[in-house]
C-alpha cells in the first residue's frame, strides 16, 4: 500500500461540550476518494482539519507525509475548494483567480496565465471579465474550482464542488475530477449525495456522528456489512421451483415475487451466491436471465450503515 | 517548485488586492464623511470670513492658523485618527471572516500574518490617501483666514506627519485587539474613547499606557484653552519629548502587529463562520 495522502490519527474535534470528530483514524489513498456523510456528519469539521483551518483537539492530520496546522509551505501543494459561496464580489472571475494564485509566489504574469488556464479549464473564459457579483451559482461554484486547481497541486480538497450546477456542467466538472485523478493526482471530494461520489469513484470514506463509518471501496464497505439484509434481484424461468428451494435454506430472511423474478434477502450472501450458482449450474431451474443486488450502489451501503 | 512567499512579499500581495477592496467599501463611505465634514466645515468658516466674520474661541475671535490648530487637537487627534484606527483595524480579520473569504487566504502557501500586515498596509495607504488631502484642503481654506500660508506650512507639514504616525499607531493597535478578541468594536471604543480620555487627566504614570499620551507630543500647536477641563490639564500636562515619544509609538506599532500576528496564526477563525 503506498504512503496516505491524508492521514488522521485518534483525531478529535470538540467545539466546548459538542463532539464534532471522535477518535477518528483515517488513512486517504492516491487518487480519487469521496466524503460521504449526511448534513452535520462531521464532514466540514474533517476537511477544516484536512486545510489546516481548525487544529485538532487530540491527535495529528497530515497531509502528504506533513503535518497540516501551522505548515503554510504545504499548501503550494494542495488546492481546496470551500463549501460556501463567498468571493471579493467586485473582482472579476480573473482577477480573483490571479490574486489568489499570485500568493503561491509566482510572477504576475504567471499567476495571470495560470488563472486563465485554469478559468478555461472550468469553462468560464468567455466570462472571465465579468465581476463575480453578476456570476450564476453554477459560474460562483466554477470560479471557486478554477483557483483550487489553477496552481497544478498533486491533492485537490473539494468541498461539496457541484453544489448548484446544472447537469451539463457537472458532468464536465464530474469528467475533469476523473481526469485529475487518472494523470497521478489525488482528490478528497466531500459530498451528502451519495450519487455525485459514486460517479466519480468507488474509493470512499463514510461518516456520521463524528466518526469514520467505514472506508474503502464501496463493494469492500458492503462485505463488512454482513450482519445486514443483503437483497437479491434474481430474474429466471421458473421463479416459484427457484423460491421453493430458497425457502429451505437458513441464510435466506424473506422472499418476494415481482413480475418474472424473486427478490431475496440474506444474511449470509456468500453462501447464497454459492447456493445460486449450484442451482444454475444443474440446470434443473432453466435458465437465470438476470441477478442484480440492488445493495450493491452506495445509498443502500450508507443506509445500512448510518441505521445501524 | 517556487521557494514559499516570505512574509514580507505575502504581506506586499495580500496588500496588493485589499487595497481596492479596502478603497471601494462601505467603510470608505463612512470615511469620506468623516473626512469630507471638517473641508466643508473649513469651506463655511472661508466664506464667511470674507463677510468679516472671524471665529470665536474661548471668547476670543481667532485667526485662521489658530482655528486650524484647534481643528486639529480637538477634531483629528482626538476623534478622527481613533475613530478611523477602531473601525478599520479591528475589522482587519473581522472583514475576511464575516464576509468568509478568510479560508481563501488561510489555505494558500503564506503566513498568516502575512494576511493581517498586508491588510494593515491597506488601511495605512487607503486612510492616509483620504485623510491627509482632506488635512492639506482644510489648512488652505482655513489658515488664509489672518495668517500666512507660507508661514505655517511646517506645521502643516508637522501635522501630516503626525496624523500619519497616529493613523499607524491607532491602527496596530486596534488591528490587534481585532485579531484577539469576538467583539473587538466595543473593546476599541472603550479603550480610545473612555480608557485614553479618563486616563490623560489623571496625573500618574498610567497616561503612559495611552497611544494618545505620546501623539500629544507631536502636536505642534499649543493645546487650546477652551474651558475648566483644559486648564486642568494643563496643570498636570507632561508631555515627552519629540524623539521618546517617536519611538514608543514606533514600539506601540511593532508590538501590537507583532501580538496581532501571533493572534492570527494560532486563531481558529472558522469557528466563527
Amino acid at each position: 500500500m503506498t504512503d496516505a495522502v491524508i492521514a488522521a490519527e485518534h483525531v478529535s474535534k470538540w467545539y466546548g461540550q459538542v463532539i464534532g470528530l471522535n477518535d477518528v483514524m483515517l488513512k486517504v489513498q492516491p487518487g480519487i476518494t469521496g466524503l460521504l456523510g449526511p448534513n452535520g456528519a462531521g464532514k466540514s469539521t474533517l476537511m477544516k482539519l484536512v486545510t489546516g483551518q481548525l487544529k485538532p483537539s487530540k491527535g495529528v492530520v497530515t497531509v502528504l507525509g506533513e503535518p497540516i496546522w501551522h505548515n503554510p509551505p504545504i499548501f503550494r501543494r494542495i488546492g481546496f475548494c470551500p463549501e460556501q459561496d463567498a468571493f471579493y464580489e467586485r473582482m472579476t472571475g480573473l482577477e480573483w483567480v490571479t490574486a489568489l494564485v499570485s500568493l503561491n509566489g509566482v510572477g504576475d504574469a504567471a499567476a495571470r496565465d495560470m488563472a486563465a488556464r485554469a478559468l478555461e479549464t472550468v469553462g468560464l473564459t468567455d466570462v472571465s471579465g465579468k465581476r463575480i457579483a453578476a456570476y450564476s451559482k453554477g459560474m460562483r461554484q466554477r470560479v471557486k474550482l478554477a483557483q483550487a486547481l489553477a496552481h497544478d497541486p498533486e491533492l485537490l480538497i473539494l468541498d461539496e464542488p457541484l453544489s448548484g450546477m446544472d447537469p451539463l456542467v457537472r458532468r464536465k466538472i464530474i469528467r475533469l475530477i476523473k481526469e485529475w485523478g487518472r494523470s497521478g493526482k489525488s482528490v478528497l471530494v466531500s459530498s451528502h449525495i451519495l450519487h455525485e461520489i459514486e460517479s466519480m469513484t468507488p474509493d470512499i470514506v463514510l461518516i456520521n456522528q463524528g466518526r469514520i463509518l467505514a472506508e474503502g471501496n464501496v463493494h469492500q464497505i458492503r462485505d463488512l456489512i454482513d450482519e445486514h439484509p443483503h437483497t437479491v434481484y434474481v430474474k429466471a424461468d421458473d421463479t416459484r421451483e427457484l423460491a421453493r428451494r430458497f425457502l429451505t435454506d437458513d441464510h435466506v430472511l424473506s422472499l418476494r415475487f415481482e413480475e418474472g423474478a424473486i427478490v431475496v434477502q440474506t444474511g449470509r450472501p456468500d453462501a447464497f451466491y454459492s447456493r445460486l450458482t449450484e442451482l444454475a449450474a444443474s440446470g434443473e431451474l432453466g435458465t437465470i436471465h438476470e441477478v442484480t443486488s440492488p445493495d450493491d450502489n452506495l445509498q443502500a451501503v450508507f443506509q445500512y450503515l448510518v441505521k445501524s | 517548485m517556487s521557494a514559499p512567499p516570505t512574509l514580507l512579499s505575502s504581506s506586499i500581495r495580500v496588500f496588493d488586492f485589499s487595497f481596492g477592496q479596502m478603497l471601494w467599501s462601505r467603510r470608505s463611505v463612512f470615511l469620506g464623511l468623516l473626512v469630507g465634514a471638517p473641508v466643508i466645515l473649513a469651506a463655511v468658516v472661508r466664506i464667511l470670513s470674507a463677510t468679516g466674520w472671524l471665529p470665536v474661541v474661548n471668547g476670543a475671535r481667532v485667526g485662521g492658523p489658530a482655528l486650524f490648530g484647534v481643528l486639529m487637537w480637538l477634531l483629528f487627534v482626538r476623534f478622527v485618527v481613533p475613530v478611523l484606527g477602531v473601525f478599520y483595524g479591528t475589522a482587519l480579520m473581522a472583514d475576511e471572516v464575516d464576509d468568509k473569504t478568510i479560508t481563501y487566504l488561510f489555505t494558500r502557501p503564506v503566513p498568516r500574518a502575512s494576511v493581517l500586515l498586508g491588510k494593515y498596509l491597506a488601511y495605512l495607504a487607503c486612510v492616509v490617501l483620504m485623510l491627509l488631502p482632506s488635512v492639506v484642503i482644510i489648512y488652505f481654506l482655513i489658515v488664509p483666514v489672518g495668517g500666512s500660508i507660507g508661514q505655517a506650512f511646517p506645521i502643516l507639514a508637522a501635522d501630516l506627519g503626525m496624523l500619519a504616525v497616529g493613523v499607524a499607531a491607532y491602527g496596530a493597535v486596534f488591528a490587534f485587539v481585532g485579531a484577539w478578541l469576538k467583539r473587538p468594536l466595543i473593546v476599541g471604543l472603550v479603550f480610545a474613547f473612555g480608557w485614553e480620555q479618563t486616563v490623560l487627566l489623571i496625573p500618574g504614570y498610567l497616561k503612559r499606557l495611552t497611544v494618545a499620551y505620546y501623539l500629544q507630543a507631536l502636536v505642534p500647536h499649543a493645546m487650546p484653552q477652551d474651558s475648566a477641563l483644559s486648564t486642568l490639564l494643563l496643570v498636570f500636562q507632561d508631555l515627552p519629548p519629540v524623539a521618546v515619544s517617536l519611538a514608543c509609538l514606533a514600539g506601540i506599532i511593532v508590538l501590537s502587529l507583532w501580538l496581532a500576528g501571533r493572534a492570527v496564526e494560532n486563531r481558529e477563525y472558522v469557528l466563527e463562520q
